[in-house]
């Protein structure tokens, strides 16, 4: 009887990860059916435990300054705010509905899609004041930014659009239709790259013009959409014909396809460029390995939906990713990436692996000043 | 081995929604509803097991010390329908279907009035840490609530006109439990719903705390002549216990043993009857011909009819008083 064991783990867990002999990475899972979050070690492939939450956890994200890591509890209807080193949790905020959750790129912001009550909410990331609410038509379910903050897009997955809404404005400037049952939205160089889970489609829709053209195509049940933090490739899900894609960043051309079965949802990438994804419906998580297409897997709690991979190397933060030049792209796409700190190396680049692949040449990294990086949501400083 | 148990148990739901609700969704376009209907997925499953391991385990008590011998299966088959329409998920798929716009938009309409639901781990944050402690309080707070629905069942008129189906049932068996109207499933699905406005909706990852639930509340309408002895009557609803509250004269007259789980509830308000001797004949006398003999549909039919006729003081078939202690 494991569950009865629960708060025994729990007391102990601190311990047991500073215990640690070899430091592993550390990956979280979000368990939306079972109300728990499963704690795996990347190197083992086992899961150390698993943390109670209160009801229905779906989604993960970092604080803008990469310090604590936020999980939205949409039955519980509240954020945990955790320490990712350590899995301790610092605090928590009462918040309604929380499903999914993502901060501006300038970490003014907190944006919240309430997939179930048909509403997208815009927090004060520091201190968590609601400044704004919008109904929308229905369904809001995924959202994504623009590099400056200004604007945060939001698929529509009852009505087939996708809004626009100003941030600075507080209103939704403009909708468009986009096909059946948009789903993932990301920014990527200029325009928002949107799955249509009624098709085998990724379209491209530009913010501009509005214009909406196919980017790639996939299979059937067009999903999500992650860029690599190496910045040369996307990875694409479908989820009919269950499956990731691994598209050119450049050129948006398919790669190649991996099958995955069980319903991959979301994607986060470890140092070494491998793709931990979580398996809807099988309650497991992938471990894909592109370089050379092995896959192991993990068995986590059911319905796995968020997932977070904590590197813990030698000087590499837990917002690794947001110094390599895959960050300019992504839900929270930032200017440019941001540069080292001193001391922490680069994470490794996997080489491509296709013969011919076009690959890309990593833009200059330029870092204008790291502003956000003092803002007043250090939840160290809120303790 | 449970590990295991489950293990299969989630495979088998992802090649059945895999391979049949998925592709079939996607024809249809609907494949926003994928989550959801995964959801339901899971909801049949569990409801399969669940009315299997209610079945084996008050079958064999039924045959074992029958209060009513030998009852004829035609009478149960009614129930047996209830049963499988409310636990297979198809009348609770239809009510998701009908009020999924109403609900998000309350949910809207509670989100914009600030009032964000709280939980009782809030209140007792030990709770956190154990679910399934969690869970238990949960269960015992619901069941004082559902105590009172049942004795309002009881006490308006129109709402004794719907949960009169329940108890017009002259043989009465473990299939029993779930007859009751769609309108009163609603009503129950309403006021569990203000609830959980008040103290957040319970833990929902204990299949076996659900399952054991379930047991209770279909062996409380066994046909069968069993209690749980001097104690255990006091502690938990027997099939003796709901027995009585089903029986002639309860129905209509004495207003007796309204718990569904815990007979604490009965004792605290004074409708308990621990008196262990005592196994009724089953139904309501009063009840129309529709409520005791007809099939699923005539008495859902009638069910409306009924209400109306209550709602305009015109049935005479009137609810329970509640006794002054014997
Ligand atoms: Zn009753
Ligand atoms: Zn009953």
């Amino acid at each position: 009887m494991r569950r009865f064991a629960r708060p025994i783990a729990v007391l102990s867990c601190a311990a047991s990860l500073l215990a640690a002999p070899a430091r592993a990475d550390i990956v979280y899972v979000l368990n939306s059916g079972e109300a728990s979050i499963s704690v795996i070690d990347a190197r083992e492939r086992t899961e150390l435990r698993r943390m109670p939450v209160l009801r229905e956890v779906h989604h993960a994200v970092l604080t803008p300054d990469g310090s604590t890591l936020v999980i939205g509890d949409s039955g519980g209807n509240e954020l945990i705010f955790m320490d990712p080193a350590t899995g301790e949790i610092r605090r928590r905020e009462r918040i309604s509905n929380p499903y999914h959750l993502e901060y501006s790129p300038d970490g003014r912001f907190l944006v919240v899609a309430s997939l179930r009550r048909d509403q997208i909410d815009i927090y004060d990331a520091g201190t968590l004041q609601l400044t704004a609410r919008f109904r929308q038509p229905d369904k809001p379910s995924h959202v994504a930014f623009s590099p400056d903050s200004r604007m945060v897009y939001v698929t529509l997955q009852g009505t087939g659009e996708v809004a626009a809404v100003d941030l600075t404005r507080k209103e939704t400037v403009w909708t468009v239709p986009v096909g059946p049952e948009p789903a993932g939205i990301i920014w990527h160089r200029g325009r928002l790259l949107i799955g249509l889970m009624g098709s085998d489609e990724f379209v491209s829709l530009n913010p501009e013009t509005r214009e909406v053209t196919t980017a790639f195509r996939t299979a059937r049940g067009a999903h999500t959409v992650f860029p690599a933090p190496d910045g040369r490739y996307l990875y694409a899900t479908a989820r009919v014909e269950s499956g990731v894609w691994q598209i050119d960043a450049n050129t948006l051309e398919v790669v190649r396809r991996f099958d995955v079965a069980g319903g991959p949802d979301c994607i986060a990438f470890d140092p070494d460029g491998r793709l931990w994804m979580t398996l809807r419906w099988l309650g497991r998580v992938a471990i894909l390995d592109p370089r050379d297409g092995t896959m192991d897997h993990v068995r986590v709690g059911r319905s796995p939906h968020g997932i977070f991979v904590m590197p813990r190397r030698e000087g590499m933060r837990a917002d690794f990713a947001s110094i390599m030049p895959g960050a300019v792209s992504g839900y929270r796409p930032l200017p440019s990436p941001l540069a080292a700190r001193s001391g922490e190396p680069a994470a490794g680049h996997p080489p491509p692996i296709i013969a011919g692949a076009p690959v890309l040449a990593p833009g200059p990294v330029v870092t204008p000043a790291r502003f956000f990086r003092r803002g007043p949501w250090r939840v160290e400083d809120a303790n | 081995m449970w590990e295991w148990l489950s293990d299969k148990y989630d495979l088998l739901a992802t090649w059945i929604f895999e391979t049949a609700i998925q592709p079939a969704l996607y024809s249809l376009g609907l494949m926003d509803w994928a989550e959801d209907a995964f959801t339901w997925v899971g909801f049949f499953l569990f409801g399969l097991v669940q009315v299997a391991v209610v079945y084996a385990i008050c079958r064999p008590l039924e045959a074992w010390r029958p209060v009513e011998p030998h009852q004829d299966r035609r009478f149960i088959r009614t129930d047996i329908l209830y049963t499988l329409l409310t636990r297979l998920g198809v009348l609770p798929l239809i009510g998701f279907v009908i009020f999924f716009s109403a609900d998000a938009w309350l949910a809207g309409a509670m989100a914009d009035s600030g009032w964000i639901p709280p939980n009782l781990e809030e209140f007792f944050p030990v709770l956190r840490d154990v679910p399934w402690l969690a869970m238990l309080v949960y269960i015992v707070v619901i069941d004082f609530f559902e105590y009172w629905r049942h004795r309002f069942q009881h006490t308006f008129g129109w709402w004794w006109a719907l949960h009169s189906i329940h108890h017009a049932q002259q043989h009465m068996s473990f299939w029993t439990d779930d007859r009751n109207h769609i309108l009163d499933d609603v009503l129950q699905a309403a006021w569990l719903g203000a609830l959980a406005v008040l103290i957040g909706v319970p833990p929902g990852q204990f299949p076996v705390i659900l399952t054991v639930l379930r047991v209770a509340e279909s062996l409380s309408h066994a046909n069968t002549r069993i209690h749980f002895g001097r104690l255990g009557e006091r502690l938990f609803v027997s099939p003796r216990f709901h027995r009585l509250h089903h029986g002639v004269l309860g129905a209509g007259a004495t207003g007796r043993n309204y718990a569904v789980l815990f007979p604490v509830w009965d004792w605290v308000f004074g409708t308990a009857n621990f008196d262990r001797e005592r196994f009724p004949a089953t139904g309501d006398p009063e009840a129309p011909q529709a409520y005791v003999t007809g099939g699923w549909l005539r008495q859902q039919w009638e069910g409306v009819r009924q209400v109306v006729l209550a709602l305009l003081g015109r049935r005479r078939n009137l609810p329970a008083r509640v006794p002054e202690g014997d």
